[in-house]
C-alpha cells in the first residue's frame, strides 16, 4: 500500500503550494489536471504549511550544516579561493520521485552498468567488438580516455561504482545525459545531502514515506572488500583521494568517514614489490584495494598523458600484478567516450540481447520542478539528476535517491552552473529500504583495521600540527584578550611607571604571536600606538593560526568527530569576523570557547591512540614553549614595582593561571610564587612541568628514548633557582631558566618531525630520449 | 636470414643525476629492440645503476618489450645501459605495378576485422599528437591524389616533408605540439614522424611510429645521417597485399637502409624510450642521452669501446 495514502486527506492544491506550473510541460508536482500529483502530497502539506517564510528558515539552516559538514569550502574561501571547489546550496524542496517510476530508473541504470562492464571487459581484453567491426578500432584508438596498459588487468570487475546522469523532459519521458564512468562523484553528496534534509525537512520526510539511503556506504565498502585478491585474509581498504585540493573533497572525506576507511592522499601510499602499502607510524602497512577518487589520468603519473603527480607512482603495475585491486578498475574512463557512447543502443543489443531501457538526451524541452528561491518564493526549474549504482558481490545496486542539481537559465544539462542541489526522495514504495533492482541492501560491513592503531604519517603530521596551531591560536587569544580588556578598564596603564606595564604588555604580545623577543619593543614610538599595533598584530596571529588549524583539520576529517567539524566550522567564520573589526574583545572571547570546545573534544571524544597522541604532543610541545616565552617576556623584564602587579597579572591570566594563583597564595604577585606556578607545578595543567609530563607520557608509549631524553633535559631546567638579580633591567635567572628549558623543547619540535614525518613525497616526472 | 643482412651493435645509455637522494625510483623502458621479420634479436641486455629491487619485462599492447624498473632505497643518480646487437635485412622497395592506390588502403582499413582490425585499426587513430589538422591535409595538396598508388603517396610526403621543412635539433622538445612545428616549419625526427602519421591518418590510412635508431657513423663515403646521436623515429606503413612497410620522413628514406627498429605505437608516447619518477626532497636534476649504433662485421662482436 502506497505510503503516501497515510497523509489521508491532507491534498493539498497548487495555490496552497503557491506555485505555478509551467502548463506547457511535464512538471514533477502538479498534474496537467492542476492537482498535486500523488507523490508529492505529503512534501507538499508540509510545504504549503510552511510558507515562504519559514522555507527561507530551513534553507538558512541548511546552508549553516552545509557549511559545517564541508569546513572545506570556507577554507577554499578563507586562503583566497579556487574555483575548484564551489560551495554547494541545498534546496529545502526535494526532488520527489514515485517508487514505480524510480524502478524503472533503477532498472534502466543497471542495465547500463551490466553493458558497460561487458563491453569495457571486452574492449580490454578479447576486442570482439572491434574484431566484429561493431567498434571501430581507429575510433577507440584515438580517444585519450583509452588507457593502453590498462588491458593488463584482469579485475573480477571493472566497475564498482557508476553513475548516470538523466533528465525528465516535456513530455514526462526520461533521457541519460551522461554516464560517469571513471571515479564518478555524488554518492556521498546525495547522502550528505540527506543527512542535512533530514534535519531541515524531518516531518515531510517521514510523512512521505521516503526510501533510506542510509545502506549505500556499506554497499559500497562490501563491494570493495568483495575485489580484494583471492587468498588475502583481513583485507584493507582505503580511499585514496587528490588531497583537500582536489575538487570532491568533501565527499571523499565523507565517504571514506562513513565507511571507516582511511582517507589516503597519493603520499600516503607507495609501491613496492608488486604490492601497494599504506606509509603508517608503524612502518608499511599492505592494502588489498583501493577505491580510487583519482581519474584514469591521475591516478598513475608514470602512465603516458598523465596530468599532475596526484596519483601513486607505480599504483597500475601493482594492479596488473594483481597485488593491489583498484575500485573503478584503471581504464574505466573509456566507457565516457564517444566511442562507446555513440553506440550504446547497438551494443545493448549485441551484448546483453536486451533493448536500452533509457535513450540519450538530445536537447529535448525538460520537464520542470519546484525550485525554492528565498526571493521569489516556489518557482518551476529545470533539474539533471544523478543516480548511484553499486556493482557488488551480489549484483547491481542503486541507491533509491540520488543528487539532483539546478540548472541555470541557458545550462546544458551535461554542465550545470548553479551551485543548488536537491535531495532526491524516493516515495510511496512498499519495501523501504530497498533499491528496487538487485540485491537487499546490507548494512554489517566487513572488518576493518583497527583505526586508533594505525595512523598514516601524513595524518599524524597533520594531527601534530593541528595542535600546535590549536594551542598557538588559544594562546594568542587570550594574550589579546587579557591585555586588551586590562587596557579598556584602566586606560591609564598604558602610561603607569614611565611605560613599565605597556613595556611589557607589547613583549608579552609579541610573544603570543611566536615573534622573537626583542628588548626593546617599543623603540621609541608612542605607547599607546605600538600597544594598538601589536593587539592588532595578535588578532592575526588567532585568524592566521585558526585558519592553518581548519586546513590542517581537513586532511584527517576521519579521526575527528562530527561536533568537531561543526566547531572548526563556527570557528573559521568567526576568525574571517575576527580580522574585520576592531571591538573584538567579544570575538575572542568567541573564539576561546570555540577552542576549549575544540581542546575538549580532543580530550573526551578521541580514542587514545598514536593520532590522539600526535595531537596532544603538538599541543604540549606548543603550549610549554608560549608559555616560556610569556615568562621570558613578562616576567623576565625587571618593571617598576607599581606596574609590576598588573603586568603580571596579565602573563597569569594570559596562561589561564591568575585564579589558580590567586586562590593558593591569596597575597599580591610575589616572584617565586609565579614561577613556581607557572613552570615547576606539576598539577597545573596550564603550567610546564605539566605539559612536560604528558610529554613524558606519550614519548614513553610511541617508545622513543631520544624524544624522552629531550623532555628529561627541559625538566631538569625549571629547577633552576630563580633570584632577583637584575642586569640591564633584565632578571638573568628567569632568562637563564627560559633559555634551558625552552632548547629542548625547540630540539624536540624538530626530531619528531624528523623522526615521524620527514618522509620526502615529491613525485618528479623524469623524461628520456 | 641469419645470413644475410647488416649487424649493427645498439648502446642506448639514460643517466640521471638527482641532486639529492631519492627514496624511490620507478622507471618504464621501452629499450629492448624487438625481433620483426627483418631483424633478428642476436643478444639484448640491461643494464643498471644502481641495481634495481624490482624488475619485470612485459609485452604491451603493440608487441614491444617494456622493462619496469623499481628502486626502493635511497639513490642520486640512475643510469640505464640498453646493449643490444640486432641483423637487419633491409626490405626491397616497393614493386611498382602492383600496389594498391590510397583509397583502396584506406578501404581496406575502414573494412578490416578480427585479427587484421586489431592490428591495424588503432594505427588509423588521430591522436592527441597526429590531429588531423587543416595545415596537414594542406601539406599533402597534390601528394595525396585520386588513383595514386599507396607507395607513390608514401614516397612524396617523405619528399614534400624532407623539402619544406628544416631539422633543428634545438627546436622542439617530445612535448612540442605539431601545430607548432607546422608553424615554424622545422622540428626533429619525432616531430616528422608524427606530422607523417598525421597527413597519412587524415585520409584513412593506417600508420604507425617506429622507436629505433640509426647508425651513428656511416659508411666510408654516406653522408652521417640526422638522428644519429640519440634515438631515432620514421614511420611504418600498411596495406593490403604488402602489409607493413616503412618511410624515414627525416631522411627521406624509403625504405630506411641502417636503422634498427626498437618498438612501435600510435606515437611517441606508447613507446617513449625512457618515462620515470622519482620520490624524494627537491632537487636540481640532470639528464643526459647517450646512443651509438655501429655496424658490425659477421662474426665480430661489439667492440671493445663499446661501453
Amino acid at each position: 500500500m502506497p505510503s503516501y495514502d497515510r497523509v489521508g486527506d491532507a491534498v493539498v492544491t497548487p495555490s496552497e503550494l503557491q506555485y505555478t506550473p509551467d502548463a506547457s510541460r511535464f512538471d514533477e508536482a502538479v498534474a496537467p489536471d492542476g492537482s498535486v500529483r500523488p507523490a508529492w502530497r505529503a512534501l507538499g502539506a508540509a510545504v504549503g504549511a510552511a510558507g515562504p517564510g519559514e522555507l527561507a528558515e530551513r534553507q538558512r539552516q541548511a546552508d549553516r550544516m552545509l557549511d559545517a559538514e564541508g569546513a572545506g569550502h570556507l577554507v577554499h574561501d578563507l586562503t583566497g579561493g579556487t574555483s575548484a571547489s564551489r560551495p554547494w546550496r541545498l534546496d529545502p524542496v526535494p526532488m520527489v520521485i514515485e517508487q514505480a517510476e524510480f524502478d524503472l530508473l533503477a532498472r534502466a541504470v543497471a542495465q547500463r552498468t551490466r553493458l558497460i562492464e561487458a563491453v569495457l571487459a571486452d574492449l580490454y581484453g578479447d576486442r570482439l567488438l572491434v574484431r566484429s567491426g561493431m567498434v571501430p578500432a581507429a575510433e577507440v584508438a584515438a580517444t585519450p580516455a583509452l588507457r593502453m596498459s590498462a588491458g593488463l588487468q584482469r579485475p573480477a570487475r571493472w566497475l564498482v561504482q557508476h553513475a548516470v546522469d538523466v533528465v525528465r523532459i516535456a513530455d514526462g519521458g526520461w533521457r541519460v545525459v551522461a554516464d560517469l564512468t571513471d571515479s564518478p562523484a555524488g554518492l556521498g553528496y546525495a547522502l550528505l545531502n540527506r543527512s542535512i534534509a533530514a534535519r531541515v525537512m524531518a516531518e515531510p520526510l517521514r510523512a512521505a514515506g521516503t526510501a533510506p539511503v542510509v545502506a549505500a556506504p556499506a554497499m559500497l565498502r562490501r563491494a570493495l572488500a568483495a575485489l580484494a585478491p583471492a587468498g588475502r585474509v583481513d583485507t584493507r581498504t582505503v580511499v585514496l583521494s587528490g588531497g583537500p585540493e582536489h575538487p570532491s573533497y568533501v565527499e571523499h572525506s565523507y565517504l571514506a568517514v562513513q565507511m571507516g576507511l582511511h582517507l589516503a592522499e597519493g603520499a600516503d601510499l607507495v609501491m613496492r614489490q608488486d604490492r601497494l602499502w599504506l606509509r603508517a607510524l608503524g612502518g608499511l602497512e599492505p592494502i588489498d584495494v583501493v577505491y580510487r577518487r583519482l581519474d584514469d589520468g591521475g591516478l598513475d603519473p608514470l602512465e603516458p598523458r598523465a596530468q599532475g603527480v596526484h596519483g601513486v607512482p607505480a599504483i597500475t603495475w601493482a594492479a596488473q600484478r594483481g597485488g593491489v585491486v583498484l575500485g573503478n578498475a584503471f581504464g574505466t574512463g573509456l566507457a565516457e567516450a564517444s566511442a562507446v557512447q555513440a553506440r550504446l543502443g547497438a551494443l545493448a543489443e549485441a551484448v546483453l540481447g536486451e533493448a536500452l531501457l533509457l535513450q540519450p538526451f538530445a536537447g529535448e524541452a525538460l520537464a520542470t520542478t519546484p525550485v525554492f528561491d528565498a526571493s521569489t518564493g516556489l518557482a518551476p526549474g529545470r533539474v539533471v539528476l544523478r543516480l548511484n549504482a553499486v556493482a557488488g558481490p551480489d549484483g547491481v545496486w542503486v541507491m533509491p535517491g540520488g543528487a539532483g542539481r539546478v540548472l541555470a537559465d541557458g545550462d546544458h544539462p551535461a554542465a550545470p552552473t548553479a551551485e543548488r542541489t536537491k535531495d532526491v526522495w524516493v516515495v510511496g514504495g512498499a519495501r523501504a529500504g530497498r533499491g528496487s533492482i538487485g540485491p537487499a541492501p546490507q548494512v554489517t560491513a566487513p572488518q576493518q583495521v583497527d583505526f586508533g592503531a594505525s595512523v598514516p604519517k601524513r595524518a599524524a603530521d597533520a594531527l601534530y600540527w593541528m595542535g600546535r596551531a590549536a594551542e598557538r591560536a588559544e594562546v594568542a587569544a587570550r594574550a589579546a584578550r587579557v591585555v586588551g580588556g586590562q587596557v579598556e578598564q584602566d586606560p591609564f596603564l598604558v602610561t603607569l611607571a614611565a611605560g613599565g606595564w605597556a613595556t611589557g604588555a607589547v613583549a608579552l604580545l609579541r610573544s603570543a604571536q611566536g615573534a622573537p623577543h626583542i628588548s626593546d619593543p617599543l623603540d621609541g614610538a608612542p605607547l599607546a600606538e605600538v600597544l594598538q599595533r601589536e593587539l592588532a598584530a595578535t588578532r592575526a596571529t588567532v585568524a592566521t593560526q585558526v585558519s592553518a588549524l581548519v586546513q590542517e583539520a581537513r586532511s584527517v576529517r576521519e579521526y575527528l568527530s562530527t561536533t568537531t567539524g561543526r566547531v572548526l566550522g563556527r570557528l573559521a567564520r568567526v576568525v574571517s569576523d575576527l580580522v574585520r573589526t576592531d571591538a573584538a574583545v567579544d570575538d575572542l572571547d568567541l573564539i576561546l570557547v570555540d577552542l576549549a570546545a575544540l581542546a575538549g573534544l580532543a580530550t573526551e571524544s578521541t580514542v587514545r591512540g598514536p593520532a590522539w597522541r600526535f595531537l596532544d604532543l603538538g599541543r604540549r610541545i606548543e603550549r610549554g614553549i608560549a608559555l616560556l616565552g610569556s615568562v621570558e617576556a613578562a616576567v623576565g623584564q625587571a618593571v617598576d614595582p607599581l606596574a609590576f602587579q598588573p603586568l603580571i597579572e596579565a602573563v597569569l591570566a594570559a596562561n589561564e593561571s591568575l585564579v589558580a594563583y590567586r586562590r593558593r597564595y591569596r597575597s599580591d604577585v610575589e616572584l617565586h610564587a609565579v614561577v613556581d606556578l607557572l613552570v615547576r607545578d606539576d598539577v597545573n595543567p596550564r603550567g610546564l612541568a605539566f605539559q612536560l609530563d604528558r610529554l613524558r607520557e606519550h614519548l614513553a608509549s610511541l617508545a622513543w628514548p631520544e624524544g624522552a631524553a629531550l623532555v628529561e633535559q627541559a625538566m631538569r631546567a625549571t629547577f633552576t633557582d630563580v633570584d632577583d638579580v637584575v642586569v640591564h633591567g633584565r632578571r638573568l635567572a628567569v632568562d637563564g631558566l627560559v633559555l634551558a628549558a625552552r632548547g629542548p623543547l625547540l630540539q624536540l619540535d624538530a626530531a619528531v618531525v624528523a623522526r615521524w614525518f620527514a618522509d620526502p613525497v615529491n613525485p618528479m616526472i623524469m623524461g628520456g630520449r | 636470414m641469419s645470413a644475410t643482412g647488416q649487424r649493427f651493435a645498439v648502446q642506448h645509455r639514460t643517466e640521471y643525476r638527482y641532486g639529492r637522494a631519492m627514496s624511490d625510483g620507478y622507471t618504464v623502458a621501452h629499450l629492448l629492440p624487438r625481433a620483426t621479420p627483418w631483424q633478428v634479436v642476436e643478444s639484448t641486455v640491461l643494464e643498471l645503476d644502481p641495481v634495481a629491487d624490482e624488475q619485470a619485462e612485459h609485452i604491451d599492447a603493440f608487441g614491444n618489450r617494456v622493462m619496469r624498473i623499481g628502486i626502493h632505497r635511497p639513490h642520486d643518480h640512475l643510469v640505464v645501459t640498453a646493449r643490444s646487437v640486432v641483423r637487419v635485412d633491409v626490405p626491397a622497395p616497393l614493386a611498382a605495378g602492383s600496389q594498391p592506390t590510397w583509397e583502396q588502403v584506406a578501404a581496406a582499413v575502414h573494412d578490416a576485422r578480427d585479427d587484421l582490425a586489431c592490428e591495424v585499426g588503432p594505427f588509423a587513430a588521430r591522436t592527441p599528437s597526429t590531429p588531423a589538422l587543416p595545415e596537414v591535409v594542406e601539406l599533402c595538396a597534390g601528394v595525396v591524389v585520386p588513383g595514386r598508388p599507396i607507395g607513390e603517396v608514401v614516397q612524396a610526403l617523405s619528399r614534400r616533408i624532407f623539402s619544406d621543412f628544416a631539422f633543428d635539433a634545438e627546436f622542439s622538445d617530445v612535448s612540442t605540439p605539431l601545430a607548432d612545428v607546422l608553424r615554424a616549419r622545422r622540428g626533429v625526427c619525432q616531430d616528422f614522424a608524427h606530422l607523417m602519421l598525421a597527413c597519412l591518418r587524415a585520409h584513412g590510412l593506417a600508420a604507425r611510429y617506429v622507436s629505433g635508431y640509426i647508425e651513428t657513423e656511416p659508411p666510408p663515403g654516406q653522408p652521417k645521417l640526422a638522428g644519429s646521436d640519440a634515438s631515432h623515429a620514421w614511420c611504418g606503413v600498411w596495406a593490403p597485399g604488402i602489409g607493413w612497410f616503412d618511410v624515414d620522413p627525416t631522411n627521406d628514406q624509403m625504405p630506411p637502409r641502417r636503422h634498427v627498429t626498437c618498438a612501435w605505437g600510435r606515437d611517441y608516447t606508447d613507446v617513449a624510450p625512457v618515462r620515470g619518477v622519482v620520490i624524494g626532497p627537491a632537487a636540481a636534476q640532470s639528464l643526459s642521452v647517450g646512443v651509438d649504433v655501429t655496424a658490425l662485421a659477421d662474426g665480430a662482436v661489439a667492440p671493445s669501446d663499446f661501453r
